[in-house]
């Protein structure tokens, strides 16, 4: 079944785990699917039913801009990335684990 | 043989490692940095010791890269619309290597309107990134829209270990794009957490539609398609 990869700055909601199966056949249904099972997750990705700006939503290799957006269907090994922009970490020698604000 | 010129933008925990592996590869540098080394910097910024506290990075940095047979000038300034030209206007690549979301999408503009190659990267917590840009395929801001809204990042703090990492990465693909190497043009390569795996997810993304960067640039993302290279 697909797959979600969840960045690390969003692992607070998923407990820490990276990847989350889903049994949806399009982008937004895993990203509905998703948010299910971890609560309050799709908030940090979409807003008023839209990609965020500052994050971008690949199907593999391939920008789902490119395909057909959060209607792009997915096949039965496809992996979702969540890719947020990151600027840097600072001064901080051990990064705790945990949440970030994306 | 030509030599090559680069602008780096940050000569923090990213820039150092940059630096050293372009200059010594015989890369010609101009590192800008407004910052002074201080004790906090010094666990992710190895190119530093405690002899250096106080001390202008941007100057210091390009010390080291002098010391090791390289070329560098270091110019104790921020990245900013106002200073580019003077900081990159001879330069063949620029390097984004500060942690700022401004100081990103600025190099990555004035390089898109200048029709020069460039590389975002980034790094944070355990893993990071390094955007390629070159004339005519889409650029970080057809990527990222709006650095207004990007998440502030500067608690979340980065592993040491990491930027190193990060920072090699990102000066091999400026040695790429200043080779005329564009095979990475308008991808991404997303290093996840580096504790478990060091390949990259390598991701790519189409012009956007109205993105404002574009649209001043010299050669349009829409009228030329760049072949990239097959995601690992």
């Amino acid at each position: 079944m697909p797959s979600i990869r969840v960045p690390s700055a969003l692992r607070s909601f998923t407990g820490g785990a990276s990847d989350i199966e889903v049994t949806a056949t399009t982008v937004r249904d895993a990203l509905a699917e998703l948010d299910r099972r971890h609560p309050g997750i799709a908030a940090k990705v979409l807003d008023n039913g839209t990609v965020k700006p500052f994050i971008r939503i690949f199907v593999g290799p391939d920008d789902i801009g490119g395909l057909s957006g959060l209607e792009t269907k997915l096949a039965e090994r496809d992996e979702v990335a969540i890719v947020p922009a990151i600027a840097g970490g600072r001064d901080t020698p051990d990064p705790a684990p945990g949440p970030a604000d994306a | 043989m030509t030599t090559l010129r680069a602008t780096i933008a940050g000569a923090g925990g990213l820039g150092g490692p940059i630096a050293i592996a372009l200059g010594t590869a015989g890369v010609e540098l101009v590192i800008a940095d407004h910052d002074r080394v201080e004790l906090s910097n010094l666990h992710r910024q190895i190119q530093f010791t405690s002899v250096d506290l106080g001390q202008p990075k941007a100057a210091r940095l390009a010390g080291v890269v002098v010391a090791r047979g390289g070329t560098a000038r270091g110019v104790v300034t921020r990245w900013t619309p106002e200073t580019a030209d003077e900081l990159a206007g001879d330069a063949d690549v620029v390097i984004d290597a500060s942690d700022d979301p401004a100081t990103k999408f600025a190099v990555a503009d004035w390089a898109v309107a200048n029709g020069r190659c460039y590389v975002i990267a980034a790094a944070l917590r355990y893993g990071g990134n390094a955007m390629a840009g070159a004339p005519g395929a889409a650029c970080y801001r057809c990527l990222f829209e709006d650095p207004a809204e990007a998440p502030s990042c500067a608690d979340a703090g980065v592993l040491g270990p990491v930027v190193g990492a990060i920072g090699g990465v990102a000066a091999a693909v400026a040695l790429a794009l200043a080779r005329g190497d564009r095979s990475l043009a308008g991808a991404l390569l997303v290093f996840d957490d580096l504790r478990i795996a060091a390949d990259p997810r390598i991701v790519r993304f189409a012009p956007r539609a109205g993105c404002p960067a574009c649209a001043r640039a010299p050669i349009s993302p829409m009228a030329t398609p760049i072949r990239v290279a097959e995601s690992s």
